[in-house]
């Protein structure tokens, strides 16, 4: 019993792997047979991938940085002159208690101009500060959500004993501002390049739906499934998106790898995403979106040739 | 087998090919659908193996109800009968096995049983001889009765043929005929639509004749014409 099962199952299984086998050699010969179309609709695949691909890598890149950016981001209160040190105690404590606030340390003016002195390096005019410190005490708040720097800060300068609030705020939202723009432009180029790419795709698959007409009527006729009919059709779209995926991602993957040794050369601050950190998204995002348009191409050509 | 109830059948020109048609044909039957072109011979057969589905009215196929059948369905319909056209609709690029072949490979037949399948069939139509020929190296009559092999290497209940010896010279037609008839004979209900009075008036079967869309005559061992 068991052994009967388990040939039905093997001969199931080598029918399936047959049928697999002659549908991709279909597929693979008439890629060949269409060489030019084939080759412009690889291309135009490409194209749109490439810009795709880019987006993601830019995005990646600049998500990075605001990352980064956003998580120096503090806010920096200002307390007013002549409070007593009870006071100053106070409002760190009220400040403390304001919604989003991690945690807050009090900075009195002296230490606050011995860390000025040291991030301007030793000069001259500091000597003369030290009797006549400009500068107030402060409290430096860390955010639980860097995002949330701007409502945070609005609070905290409503406190009573707050002079001024600052906050590293306008980088980040110039950085996010950036990103979202970028992935307009991106998304924008990538909804005509691809639109592009389905129409060149559509037209040399249909090339070969249109040469196996009537092998598609015959099929149809002695009751082949829609799907049995759609397979070689599919196939060829696939290897077409994978062709040109491949291309994209080789050439991506080189123009980031060099630019990335560039960049890290004149600009060794920049937090740039590794290769290991591309690749990923890269891959994934290329690799699918040329599987999406071969297989969307290759069906909308078959579409008007599948009659019932 | 074969049921039509009431049907109509409009194209969206406006031509109406078929008015309130109803037909019953029983397992086993030879029918012939005569009448002049444009009278809805081709569109009851269409009907038949739901390639146009009736726009009033009922159409049954071995009791079910076809006009109503989705569209995942029809692969599984066609499967049970066999159609036959006057263009015979072969693989010119393939042999007259890989012809009949493929009818049972797209269908997903057990690959040990085709050749047996095919070289069965191809006996039945009288062609055993020729399995590797191309279609284009043989006549019209021998690529009928491949067309008619393929039609049949299912084993279907029904065969239906539009026009088979349209395109085909008296011989050939005799050939069609008499292999038709052998297949009617194993039991399989052949519906066959024909302008060739010669056939019809020999052979005396079941002459359902169809005009402007009705059927105006349905006469078991009828004549092609009723001369009035």
């Amino acid at each position: 019993m068991r052994s009967m099962r388990s040939t039905g199952f093997r001969r199931r299984t080598q029918r399936v792997l047959e049928q697999g086998t002659s549908f991709v050699a279909d597929a693979s010969a008439s890629f060949r047979r269409n060489g030019l179309m084939t080759a412009a609709a690889v291309t135009t695949i490409m194209v749109a991938l490439l810009v795709v691909g880019a987006a993601v890598l830019i995005g990646l890149n600049l998500g990075n940085i605001a990352e980064v950016v956003e998580g120096q981001v503090q806010v920096v209160a200002f307390l007013r002159d002549g409070l007593t040190s009870v006071e100053a105690e106070k409002v760190r404590t009220a400040v403390g208690a304001v919604p989003g606030v991690e945690e807050v340390e009090f900075v009195g003016r002296g230490e606050a101009l011995q860390r000025l002195q040291q991030q301007m390096g030793e000069h001259a005019a500091f000597a003369d500060l030290a009797s006549t410190n400009p500068l107030p005490d402060s409290l430096e708040v860390q955010l639980t959500d860097p995002r949330s720097a701007p409502v945070v800060a609005s609070v905290v300068a409503r406190q009573p004993g707050v002079a001024e609030v600052t906050y590293g705020g306008e980088v980040v939202d110039r950085l996010i501002a950036l990103t979202r723009g970028l992935r307009g432009v991106a998304a924008l180029l990538t909804v005509f390049l691809t639109s592009v790419a389905l129409i060149v795709v559509v037209n040399t698959i249909r090339l070969t739906v249109i040469a196996r007409r009537q092998e598609i009527e015959i099929m149809q006729l002695v009751g082949a499934t829609p799907w049995f009919v759609r397979w070689p059709f599919l196939i060829e779209g696939l290897f077409q998106g994978a062709a040109a995926a491949v291309a994209a991602v080789v050439v991506l993957g080189t123009v980031y790898l060099v630019g990335m040794l560039r960049l890290q050369v004149t600009m060794p601050f920049l937090p740039l995403a590794g290769p290991a950190d591309a690749a990923l998204p890269l891959l994934g995002s290329v690799l699918m979106g040329g599987f999406c348009v071969g297989a969307a191409g290759s069906l909308l050509a078959i579409r008007r040739f599948l009659t019932s | 087998m074969v049921q039509f109830q009431d049907v109509t059948k409009g194209y969206p020109n406006g031509v109406l090919a078929l008015r309130r048609v109803s037909l019953r044909v029983d397992p086993g039957e030879f029918v012939f659908v005569v009448g002049p072109t444009g009278t809805g011979k081709s569109t009851l057969l269409k009907l038949l193996y739901r390639d146009e589905s009736p726009t009033e009215g009922r159409v049954f196929v071995a009791g079910r109800d076809v006009s109503a059948l989705p569209h995942r369905a029809i692969p599984e319909l066609r499967r049970g009968l066999g159609v036959v056209f006057q263009d015979f609709k072969l693989l010119p690029s393939r042999t007259v096995f890989e012809n009949i072949a493929f009818a049972l490979r797209v269908i997903g037949a057990p690959p040990q049983e085709i050749r047996s399948r095919v070289i069965r069939a191809l006996d039945l139509v009288g062609l055993a001889h020729r399995p590797d020929a191309m279609p284009g190296h043989l006549s019209g009559g021998e690529q009928q009765r491949i067309s008619i092999a393929r039609a049949i290497v299912n084993d279907p209940p029904l065969l239906l043929a539009d026009e088979p010896t349209g395109n085909l010279d008296p011989n050939s037609s005799w050939e069609i005929m008499q292999v038709l008839s052998r297949i009617n004979l194993r039991g399989t209900t052949v519906i066959m639509t024909t302008h060739n009075k010669m056939i019809v008036d020999i052979l005396r079967r079941r002459v359902v004749q169809l005009a402007a869309g009705r059927v105006v005559r349905d006469q078991s061992r009828g004549l092609y014409a009723v001369d009035a």
